[in-house]
């Protein structure tokens, strides 16, 4: 899941970057305003984190200017005001969750995860494709009560083609969703992924789509 | 309280009144008793002489007397009628109407009032005492019926008097009750609860209008206090959300002793932040006007060439001129706060300004007064923002365009006035700012 990160405070960015990473989402960061409404309006992010105080732009105007121009990615804000007005502000204004300093990473991640389920149409956080259940909250697949082992990534290809079952994923979705702008891959990179992840899963459950993509069938 | 007021001025007016009607009522009565009586004797003493012309001599002294048909006339409305009695100069009863109201002894001349009878005595050329009375029946009881005329008017007076006084008292409290009730509102935590008031000069509107001014002075000052509590802690939630956030991914798994070492610096430099934070807000609430804060004779110059060779490298860093020209000047203060107010207008002197832009710093002495004036080529202030650069917690550029938490020039202010000093500013946008902090010159 590709989520956009918008911070000034350094320490703090990268503690987020670092942190969400390794939970398996990819991670771009801008550090202020301008450079958030810049790349949220570039890349279909999954989901993003708004810090409220921003440099040149702040994370409500921001906000207002992405829904403005009809972004739909799922936003939560970070605010460092606890009171009701701030936070009601941030939601009125088409934010979709909010969270206040000091916050706990595990909660963080949590409602990330909750906001992108919701954005796919499923609160649902278990998703069963055939005979495995892919447990999205506790990011483990199982076949019959046995645990799959996956990498990060390969978790991540097979969560985003379950969430989108009967849908054709293109390979570009699949490489924007899985790596951030710091990282030039080539499309076959997928390929590679999803070639892992039919070892271990079983070959019939990904189709192939030739020269568009991957799709798992309803 | 309300109650008891509104009583009080019952009380009291009833008092008033009633003394008021029972002083009227009385000098009525006595006032119709007088003119009846003195009627009432005139009658009498025509009487008299109406039986002194019906007085004949004797030879030995004594005398006959024939009553004139008159004074049989002479018989008032009231019913009330004329008696006489007749002594002889040996004081023995010669003649009398009416045996059961004649005195036994002879009385002396004179007018007076006996058993309820009216009686004037006079004597004849020596020879004779005559009396003529009237019973006062008539009379006392005309006086009667003004009497309980007048009372039971003043009574129904006095009531409708009450009724009156209990609704006016009523409308004068009212702006009582409402003052009351606001004031019980303040209490119970509404601050924006205003008193109504109407367009009266009345003395209650006074009170009211005073008390209003009370109550918007005191919640403005609710109001900045919870404002700068909540600037504090929003200053203080970033670092501690880096804290929790970097701690909490420390400790999810194992990590290398290189990752650790970077989590905990990283923690360290929050606290140190945080700290900071804690010492700028206590350096803003605690009075520094204290006399034992350390105070001691300095000359300015030198803590304003420190701050000067402090801040080189960071005027060299955004390519700034400092220039300074210093000047001797004798003030009384705490070093460590000064040099802090001073470093900090110079700090903002320098990061606004443009690159290859000037600070020049320079001092003067006025009577009474060491004046530093720190005038940069930088961006400026717009006039909208100029009024409030010395308020807490507030910044220029609302999105942080810059580091700091908008206490600086706060802090300035506050240290500068300690002082017995002022700082002002003046700016033109994009050409530069300009701050005077003005210090009191200690003679010698």
């Amino acid at each position: 899941m590709r989520v956009l990160v918008v911070e000034d405070e350094k320490d703090l960015a990268d503690t987020l970057v670092r942190a969400l990473t390794e939970e398996g989402f990819a991670i771009d960061l801008a550090t202020d305003g301008d450079e958030g409404l810049f790349k949220i309006a570039d890349v279909a992010y999954d989901a993003a984190v708004l810090d409220v105080m921003l440099p040149v732009m702040d994370g409500w105007t921001l906000l207002e200017n992405a829904r403005a121009r009809g972004i739909r990615t799922p936003v939560l804000m970070l605010t460092a005001r606890d009171t009701v007005e701030d936070r009601v502000r941030g939601l009125n204004l088409g934010a979709d969750d909010y969270l206040v300093k000091p916050f706990a990473l595990r909660e963080l991640v949590a409602r990330l995860h909750a906001l992108v389920r919701r954005a796919y149409g499923s609160p649902v956080p278990r998703i069963a494709v055939g005979d495995l259940v892919i447990d999205t909250g506790a990011r483990r697949v199982q076949r019959n009560g046995v645990t799959i082992e996956l990498t990060a990534r390969e978790y991540a290809v097979l969560e985003l083609l379950a969430r989108s079952r009967g849908r054709l994923v293109t390979r570009t979705r699949l490489c924007q969703s899985l790596y951030n702008e710091d990282i030039d891959i080539t499309s076959n990179v997928v390929d590679v992924h999803i070639a892992a992840l039919r070892k271990k899963i079983g070959a019939d459950v990904i189709r192939t789509r030739r020269g568009e993509g991957y799709i798992i069938e309803e | 309280m309300l109650r008891s007021l509104r009583a009080t001025l019952l009380i009291w007016y009833t008092f008033v009144l009633v003394i008021l009607i029972v002083v009227f009522a009385s000098t009525v009565t006595y006032q119709y008793w007088q003119s009846l009586i003195q009627q009432v004797d005139a009658d009498l003493v025509d009487a008299t002489s109406v039986l002194v012309s019906g007085l004949t001599p004797d030879i030995d002294g004594t005398f006959d007397l024939n009553v004139p048909d008159s004074f049989r006339r002479s018989v008032p409305d009231s019913g009330d009628e004329t008696y006489y009695a007749v002594w002889n100069p040996r004081g023995e009863l010669v003649d009398q109407s009416e045996p059961l109201a004649t005195p036994r002894s002879m009385p002396a001349p004179g007018v007076a009032t006996r058993l309820g009878r009216r009686e004037v005595v006079v004597d004849v050329a020596g020879r004779a005492r005559i009396l003529a009375g009237r019973q006062l029946d008539s009379t006392y009881a005309a006086v009667r019926t003004l009497g309980l005329g007048l009372a039971s008017s003043g009574a129904l007076v006095l009531a409708l008097a009450l009724i009156g006084g209990f609704f006016l008292a009523g409308r004068a409290l009212a702006p009582v009750a409402r003052i009351s009730r606001t004031a019980g509102a303040m209490i119970g935590g509404d601050l924006d609860a205003r008193i109504p008031v109407k367009g009266t000069a009345s003395e209650l509107e006074q009170v009211a209008r005073a008390l209003n001014e009370a109550f918007d002075r005191l919640s403005v000052a609710v109001d900045r206090q919870r404002q700068f509590t909540a600037d504090a802690s929003h200053e203080l939630r970033t670092p501690l959300a880096t804290l929790r956030a970097e701690f909490e991914w420390a400790l999810t798994r194992p990590r290398s002793a290189d990752e650790y070492k970077a989590s905990i610096e990283k923690g360290q430099r929050a606290v140190e932040r945080m700290s900071e934070l804690a010492d700028r807000l206590l350096t803003l609430v605690s009075p520094g006007g204290r006399p034992d804060m350390g105070r001691s004779a300095l000359n300015l110059a030198t803590v304003v060439s420190a701050s000067v060779d402090l801040l080189r490298p960071l005027a060299v860093s955004h390519s700034v001129t400092l220039e300074a020209t210093y000047a001797d000047a004798p003030i009384s203060g705490v070093r460590n706060l000064l040099a802090d107010a001073i470093s900090n207008l110079l700090k903002n002197a320098i990061e606004y300004n443009r690159p290859g832009g000037t600070v020049s710093i320079a001092m003067a002495n006025e009577p009474g007064w060491v004046v530093t004036t720190i005038r940069d080529t930088g961006i400026g202030i717009s006039a909208e923002d100029l009024s409030r650069i010395f308020e807490r917690f507030y910044r220029v550029d609302r999105s942080r365009t810059r580091g700091g938490a908008g206490l600086g020039l706060a802090i300035v202010k506050s240290v500068i006035e300690d002082h017995g000093g002022s700082v002002t500013c003046s700016s033109t946008p994009d050409v530069g700012t300009e701050f005077q902090v003005r210090l009191p010159r200690v003679a010698g």
